[in-house]
């Protein structure tokens, strides 16, 4: 029954294809260090479906920010989890992609022909390290708002541009309502659509010309 | 060679999918009970307001006390100002009865003269007991809990 069902839908879609491209096909034989890009998407799956949970409750106002973050991590059933594993998960996101980078860069991965998938891994990280700076200033308490006044200060010193860059930054002087609006807006709806499209194409070349294998000593 | 009952490749496929599927009710089961939790939760019984000294409640006459409460929704706690009125016939039992006419929500006035509450807005007519005399109200006036410690008084919304 089930595989007249998945036939019939293949007649239609062609997904085993597509299943067979993706899960089945050829890979050298490697080592644990391969999986790491895996664990990064796998803990990318874990912000993104914690991420909007959290916005059920939290709001990013100043005035009901902090609250807010706490209701969720006090009263709200298993909220003290979702929000748990949004906050290791955030710091989890950084080590791996740093770890997922560092086999790229001691197997020679990052060679012909996979330069391309090298650089989008690259701003991929970039949007990750702006998840991170602008996910960091929403809980609106005191370690927040100091680390973003001093996180918008390092841009602030940029030669030339660096008086436009702190006020773009900031939505204005003062880190005030406007900067944790628009910190929120970028990291729920900027960043995330950044970080879908660089991940559908970066898989979709590591699908498409296959992972490399490991080097061997004298090549 | 004897074809095993479950061949290696089958048993990598189900370990895989098993384990999926504990992740998935890993996120699953708490996102439901996260999203439905707060919906879910009864209102608390409210705390005991504190209304003042038994002493200042006049014998047979409905005395008026004006308490600030807090109501919390969320996380957003407002304060709300009640007024009560409290009567008693022999010091040691006590009514109190909200002050808002259970017609359409005007504040009620205790007239000495008239030995009533009267609600301004249609007429409504109330006697010492919160029992409705004439006018439109559908009901007596509203009764809080009441408790008395030492010479304390504490109502309890109901």
């Amino acid at each position: 029954m089930a595989t007249r069902l998945a036939n019939w839908l293949d007649e239609r879609v062609h997904w085993q294809g597509v299943w067979q491209a993706v899960f089945l096909r050829k890979v050298p034989k490697v080592n644990w260090f391969y999986t790491l890009g895996s664990a990064t998407l796998f803990v990318a799956l874990n912000q993104a479906v914690t991420g909007i949970l959290l916005t059920i409750y939290y709001v990013p106002t100043p005035d009901h920010a902090y609250d807010s973050v706490q209701f969720i991590t006090q009263e709200v059933t298993a909220g003290w989890l979702i929000r748990g594993l949004h906050h290791w998960g955030a710091s989890a996101m950084v080590v791996l992609c740093v770890l997922h980078m560092l086999r790229v860069i001691f197997y020679g991965a990052y060679k012909f022909p996979r330069e391309v998938t090298w650089w989008t891994g690259v701003i991929l990280l970039v949007v990750v390290i702006g998840f991170g700076f602008t996910g960091y200033l929403l809980p609106w308490d005191q370690k927040a708002f100091w680390a973003t006044t001093v996180g918008t200060r390092i841009a602030g010193v940029t030669p030339v541009i660096g008086e436009t860059l702190l006020r773009l930054l900031r939505g204005g002087e003062e880190l005030s309502a406007v900067t944790l609006a628009r910190f929120y807006g970028i990291h729920i709806w900027v960043l995330p659509a950044a970080l879908l499209l660089l991940i559908g194409f970066h898989m979709y070349l590591v699908i498409r010309i296959g992972i490399s294998a490991v080097p061997k000593r004298g090549e | 060679m004897e074809k095993p009952a479950l061949p290696r490749r089958n048993f990598l496929s189900t370990i895989t999918l098993g384990i999926g599927a504990l992740i998935a009710a890993g996120f699953g089961v708490p996102a439901i009970a996260y999203v439905v939790g707060p919906a879910l939760k009864k209102a608390q019984e409210g705390e005991w307001i504190p209304l003042g000294s038994t002493g200042k409640v006049e014998l047979g006459t409905p005395t008026l006390f004006n308490v600030a409460v807090e109501r919390k929704t969320g996380w957003i706690v407002n304060q709300e100002k009640i007024s009560i009125y409290v009567l008693t016939t022999d010091g040691r039992d006590f009514i109190a009865m909200s002050n808002i006419c259970t017609h359409l929500g005007c504040r009620v006035r205790w007239i000495a003269d008239q030995d009533s509450f009267f609600c301004p807005c249609h007429n409504g007519v109330f006697d010492a007991q919160g029992a409705v005399l004439s006018g439109p109200p559908p009901r007596p006036l509203d009764r809080y809990e009441v408790k008395v410690e030492g010479d304390k008084l504490y109502i309890r919304g109901v």
